[in-house]
């Protein structure tokens, strides 16, 4: 590793994580006249969830039909994610904000559009009517990267962020190390956003290998942990999230499936879905993974997705809109023999993941209309945010909190201090992995956490186990200070680990408060197997308080009907 | 292994390694190696931006034979 140098840097508004939030958020910021930098651990050309690229856009678009009005979405998000979405803050970070999004989009160049140049809609997750625009978001991630160098923005790749720090109770700035040459950053700013997604390789994945993931495995809570660690109020946190993925291959499908009308049967060839929800296999996704549960458990399994009865025109968009969102899902499904006519997949229910329990809000930092976090200067957006989910809100509220961070940098006449004392502390903690000749891999003690998550809380809870959890995991502590790494990328994993560790706990203490179930399996509580809307119907906030106390409070959410 | 590289092909040229999410591509002299395939996401990032067709994909049997 040799000679590791160290840069101070300053700017007026930082993104950490220039995800697809994250990177609207930077050309928000851009545009109002701010200094931007954008620091992520990977590349921002091909980075987090669409990296590799991304097929619907979700959108209300007022064309008239009953269901095609800002009132009509709203209630749908009201209805699939009730007790999660808040609603006033939705209206200002989705609402106010898509059409200039869906604008936007396509000015950097990536068209929403078919071939025909028409706009093509589909329904699914409970919609009551097709909102999600089927794309060619291949490009879209590359396209954005162009698209803020553009506005001039700067661009830190390869460094992860490890800590954020206050400065009389406001912030100050962060540090962060880069993954390949070692160096270490201090960085300084009047405002940041928070982008960094949700936390993945917390719970056992299907065939072992905690990569093979849904979602982004490089998205591991760094930033919900270390907002937490600096008392940013956290909501949300208690859900644990799972799809329904083609067996041995957890990748997204889902909406595309259903979308375009498959099927999800079981080994008896029957379709089940009607029978656990009245929308059958157009139901909300909880309910979806919460029926496969059942017909696996009841012993109907394997699962299959039908799609023998598609016309042939959709079947081909079908898979040519499997092939945008996962790259490589067509061969391997030709790998595993599906002949694209008819074809009978076998499909199962994904590793959980922690994160939003609907496609229609977040999970992670407490957000106000203002995409503003609880200590001034600290805003969020996307999956890391408590109210975004998916590319329309990560897109449309990403923008959203880089103006309002903006305004915020704006008004803020001096940048605080980092504290020298501090940063050298962590920058010794940072490497300190390195050091150590002798210890366990980030490899061993991740796969312990995920032991623990996945027999506690992945997916069933109860009060009891959810303790016993954090008994396991309190008792883990130790071992964080004996981990090794042998070289800058395991160093990178380590913290990844140790990250994984302490979101898992925030996630056990906050479901341990949430005495009911809701949006099962997301939540579903053993012991309070019943939703309880007088009491809970509401986001669990979970913060640490200066002394170090962590406590939950329950802000109440009310909706119409 | 996933994402695999055929070193017959590639020219060095570094994009697999500078676009992966994952940080599991390294360049090793002029010639881009799947250092991590266990950490292989399967995103495609690499094979998207490979202009020499030097990247295919092998998937394990764990994902195929279950
Ligand atoms: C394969 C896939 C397909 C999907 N398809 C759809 C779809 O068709 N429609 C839809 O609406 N939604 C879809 N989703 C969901 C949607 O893509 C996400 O909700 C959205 O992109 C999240 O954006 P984000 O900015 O919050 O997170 P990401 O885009 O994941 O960005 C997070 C960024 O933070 C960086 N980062 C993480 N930790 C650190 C750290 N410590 N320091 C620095 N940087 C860090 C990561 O490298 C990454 O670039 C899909 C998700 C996946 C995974
Ligand atoms: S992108 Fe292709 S040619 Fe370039 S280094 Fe990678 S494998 Fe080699
Ligand atoms: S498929 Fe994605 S994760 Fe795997 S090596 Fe290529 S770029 Fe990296």
């Amino acid at each position: 590793m040799g000679s590791r140098s160290s840069h101070d840097l300053e700017t007026d508004v930082a993104i950490i994580g220039g995800g697809t939030a994250g990177l609207n958020s930077a050309m928000a910021a851009a545009q109002a006249g701010c200094r931007v930098l954008i620091v992520d651990k990977a590349n921002i050309v091909h980075s987090g969830a669409i990296a590799g690229g991304i097929d619907h856009f979700m959108a209300f678009l007022e064309t008239g039909e009953p269901w095609d009005t800002r009132e009509a979405y709203l209630g749908w998000v009201g209805s699939v994610a009730r007790g999660a979405a808040d609603l006033e803050v939705q209206e200002a970070v989705y609402c106010d904000e898509l059409k200039e999004a869906l604008e936007r989009v396509e000015r950097i160049g990536v068209s929403l559009r078919q071939p025909d140049g028409k706009i093509f809609r589909t329904a699914a997750l409970g919609q009551p009517g097709p909102y999600a625009i089927n794309f060619d978001g291949k490009k879209l991630k590359p396209k954005m990267a162009i698209e803020v160098r553009r506005r001039k923005c700067r661009v830190l790749n390869r460094v992860q962020v490890t800590n954020l720090y206050l400065h009389d109770g406001e912030l100050a700035g962060f540090t962060g190390f880069d993954i390949r040459s070692g160096d270490f950053y201090r960085i300084r700013a009047k405002a940041v956003v928070i982008a960094t997604g949700n936390t993945n390789r917390m719970f056992n994945a299907q065939v072992g290998n905690p990569f093979n993931l849904w979602y982004c495995p490089a998205n591991t809570g760094d930033l919900h942990r270390a907002a937490f660690d600096a008392g940013v109020a956290l909501a949300n946190m208690e859900y644990v999230r799972m799809t329904i993925v083609p067996k041995g291959f957890s990748t997204p499908g889902f909406n595309a499936f259903f979308g375009m009308g498959a099927q999800l049967v079981n080994s008896l060839r029957e379709p089940f879905m009607k029978n656990y929800h009245e929308m059958g296999n157009k139901a909300p996704r909880n309910f979806i993974v919460w029926g496969a549960l059942q017909e696996l458990k009841e012993g109907r399994g394997p699962i299959y997705m039908d799609c023998g009865h598609l016309k042939a025109k959709d079947l081909e968009h079908l898979f040519r809109t499997l092939g945008i969102d996962k790259d490589t899902l067509p061969e391997f499904l030709l790998a595993k023999g599906y002949a694209k006519d008819g074809a009978m997949i076998e499909m199962t229910v994904s590793e959980p993941m922690q994160a939003r329990p609907s496609e229609v809000c977040g999970s992670g930092i407490r957000i106000g209309r203002d995409c503003a976090s609880n200590v001034p200067g600290i805003f969020a957006a996307g999956d890391a945010s408590d109210q975004m989910g998916c590319l329309h809100m990560a897109t449309a509220g990403g923008f959203a909190a880089g103006r309002h961070a903006a305004a915020y940098a704006k008004k803020t006449a001096h940048r605080r201090p980092l504290a020298t004392k501090a940063m050298a502390e962590e920058q010794a903690r940072v490497f300190r992995p390195l050091e150590r000749k002798s210890g366990s891999t980030y490899r061993e003690f991740e796969t312990i956490v995920r032991q623990i998550c996945s027999d506690h809380f992945g997916p069933v809870k109860t009060e009891l186990s959810l303790k016993a959890a954090l008994e396991k995991l309190g008792r883990l502590d130790a071992a964080r200070d004996e981990l090794k790494a042998d070289n800058l990328h395991e160093l990178m994993r380590t913290h990844e680990a140790m990250n994984i560790h302490a979101v898992s706990k925030i996630s056990a203490t906050a479901a341990l408060a949430r005495r009911e179930t809701r949006f099962p399996p997301y939540h579903y509580r053993a012991d309070y197997p019943l939703s309880d809307d007088e009491n809970f119907c509401g986001l669990m906030v979970i913060q640490k308080q200066p002394g170090g106390d962590v406590t939950t409070r329950l802000d109440k959410l009310r909706y119409a009907g | 292994m996933p994402a695999v590289i055929d070193a017959s092909k590639c020219n060095g040229c570094e994009l697999c390694d500078l676009y992966c999410p994952l940080d599991v591509i390294h360049m090793e002299g002029e010639v881009a190696v799947v250092r991590y395939p266990d950490e292989c996401w399967h995103c495609g990032a690499c094979r998207q931006e490979c202009a020499r067709g030097a990247v295919s994909f092998r998937f394990p049997l764990a994902m195929l034979g279950v």
